[in-house]
């Protein structure tokens, strides 16, 4: 860890009593900073699902923060994360975003790895003095990687607790989502990429329990599908709906079927694939997936998730990562998953119907990307960051979690408040504080 | 997916019907006309745009579709952009302007009367941000003679991006 950020003055940007986060944190370069290498260069990170890199020295290119690195299945079959770039001179290994390498060549001066990042040779092996050991000249492995039901996470902190450990409670509700049947989910296409001058922050809260922009960003596809609007029933959240916080500052948001709203809209199991969630949840799991219309959450820091209705009877699972650019920009991946074992047409229409409303092009996205931005662009001059961001929504409830939620947690009815979206913000802060 | 291997020729006439048609849309589509838009293709219509996984030489390029739209969804997404109170990304309206360039003409297979290829390029300018974006691609549109005229059957945008900028695509390219 870099000696300055450890000596960096304590600072505070969120008001826990009052219910307010100051606008530096979205906007701030300084804070961007910290972020690098309190949050990003330290905890677990997500990068990639499994299924993206089946076979040996298959690899994808990711970010970490500002670090490139190269997700690479090695030759004995292991998932490994290592900095992409030459431990000679620092050029790129990977200079596309995805492949099948039996070496890792740099074609600067010709120094070549083993896909599990040992250095092979410098091509000039003969000119190195006898002291130089070529197994200390390796590409650099990120000390901790961890797949936790297909999706792969690294950290730059060898110290950080076991990826299933720093999920904590909120492992119960990824497993409804990505291992509900015995084979579990796949990606089914390669990750959708944009950029936007938005605070990556305003994703994560997006998706960590903002229901009440629903109403208002996105008027137009719930009101022009059939599917949603029947019956008006969109804009009333069920009596069950509710939001859950855990301790490391993960969260989701679940909302359930309105009274009123036809039932044969959203099939809780996709066709074909009800007896595999039986065999592979839990009881509770299965009650907890009952009417759910949408789920959408958030794992600290930038992997967001959401299962959204997305046709007559059929579900997608988006998942996503918020990439940081700088403390006013930043680049978005968002993947479509289904579950191997559905029926090829099934995936298929996830897939495009996924993407149809939270991709690139995404008919949801544009109108919250737009939105952001203005609000990151509106946030970054000194008079405006002189008043701070509310989330006063937080705070007449999250001092009351349920008693008798349907999963672990720390759960808050009513779903549409902001209990979850607060919580990220004191975790955040708390995780911006120096290190001990 | 869509390379031309030797483009056939077709007569001049059909050349130009088609360059009409084409330069017609653009403007509709600079317009916002929409409607008018929309009654320019098939009822059975196939929309879909690619952005691609920049990947070495040897694995070759991949494709992969952000927008794969049948004439339903195309419809919504379309209703969505072109009311006011039902879009935040294109109120105000974004600013556009599509070259449609480079035309090939050939004679498809039915029930296709021409395969069309152009080359698109796309300036868009968002509120008053000062840059505007510029969007270009590979495009490939199958043609049908449908109700009396020539309209859009299936239209392959193939971008050439790899990493979108400035939020989402949230016009028809």
């Amino acid at each position: 860890m870099d000696d300055i950020v450890r000596s960096a003055p304590s600072r505070s940007w969120v008001d826990a009593a009052n219910g307010t986060v100051e606008r530096e944190a979205f906007v701030g370069e300084d804070v961007f900073r910290l972020e690098l290498d309190r949050i990003f260069h330290r905890l677990w990170i997500f990068l990639a699902h499994d299924s993206e890199i089946p076979d040996r020295g298959d690899y994808v290119v990711r970010t970490m923060g500002r670090v490139p690195v190269i997700v690479v299945r090695g030759s004995d079959g292991e998932v490994r994360v290592l900095l992409n770039s030459c431990r000679h001179r620092g050029t790129k290994l990977c200079r596309g975003e995805a492949g099948n390498a039996r070496n890792f060549v740099c074609r600067y001066h010709g120094w070549s790895y083993a896909i599990d990042g040992g250095l092979i040779t410098t091509s000039y092996d003969e000119h190195l003095p006898p002291g130089m050991d070529k197994a200390d000249w390796g590409l650099v492995p990120a000390p901790r990687v961890e797949t936790y039901r297909g999706l792969i996470f690294a950290a730059w902190d060898p110290g950080v607790p076991e990826l299933r450990d720093y999920l904590g409670d909120m492992a119960w509700y990824l497993d409804a989502l990505f291992w509900r049947t015995p084979e579990g989910m796949e990606a089914l296409a390669p990750p959708h990429r944009w950029r936007t001058r938005a605070n990556w922050k305003i994703g994560a809260l997006n998706f960590i329990g903002d229901s009440q922009h629903v109403r208002t960003t996105h008027a137009g596809p719930i009101a022009l599908d059939k599917v949603r609007s029947e019956k008006d029933g969109f804009y009333v959240q069920g009596g069950e709906s509710f939001q859950v916080v855990t301790d490391e500052g993960h969260g989701c948001t679940l909302t359930y079927l309105a009274p009123g709203m036809p039932e044969r809209n959203y099939l809780t199991h996709p066709p074909g694939l009800r007896g595999a969630y039986a065999d592979t949840l839990s009881a509770d799991q299965l009650a907890m997936l009952r009417h759910l219309r949408v789920m959408v959450g958030n794992v600290f820091p930038n992997f967001s998730f959401i299962e959204s209705q997305v046709a007559l009877g059929e579900k997608a699972v988006i998942i996503r990562q918020w990439q940081p650019l700088s403390g006013t920009e930043m680049e978005v991946l968002s993947w479509v998953l289904a579950e191997r074992e559905a029926a090829a047409g099934y995936k298929d229409r996830a897939l495009k119907h996924g993407f149809h409303n939270f991709g690139a092009a995404g008919v949801f996205e544009q109108d919250d990307l737009e939105l952001w931005a203005s609000a990151t662009q509106a946030s970054d001059n000194p008079i405006a960051r002189r008043f701070p961001y509310s989330f006063h929504s937080s705070l007449p409830f999250d001092h009351a979690p349920m008693e008798n939620a349907k999963g672990p947690g720390r759960a808050f009815q009513p779903s549409n408040t902001e209990v979850a979206q607060f919580a990220f913000m004191r975790r955040w802060d708390a995780a911006m504080r120096p290190l001990a | 997916m869509d390379d031309e291997r030797g483009i056939a020729t077709v007569s001049d006439a059909a050349f130009l019907e088609v360059q009409r048609l084409l330069n017609r849309e653009a403007a509709l589509l600079d317009r916002r006309d929409y409607a008018a838009w929309f009654d320019l293709l098939t009822e059975d219509v196939k929309y879909v745009v690619t952005a691609r996984v920049s990947r070495p030489a040897e694995t070759g390029p991949l494709d992969y579709a952000i927008i794969d739209e049948d004439a339903d969804t195309l419809r919504l997404r379309v209703l969505q952009i072109g009311d006011p109170k039902l879009t935040r990304a294109e109120n105000p309206p974004t600013l556009t302007r599509r070259f449609v360039s480079n035309l090939e003409v050939e004679a498809a297979g039915p029930p296709n009367d021409y395969a069309a290829h152009t080359n698109l390029l796309v300036y868009r300018q968002r509120g008053t941000a000062p840059d505007g974006d510029f969007y270009a691609g590979r495009r490939r549109d199958l043609l049908r003679r449908d109700r009396g005229s020539l309209r859009i059957a299936d239209r392959l945008v193939r971008l050439d991006h790899n990493v979108l900028f400035d939020g989402s695509l949230s016009i028809v390219l």
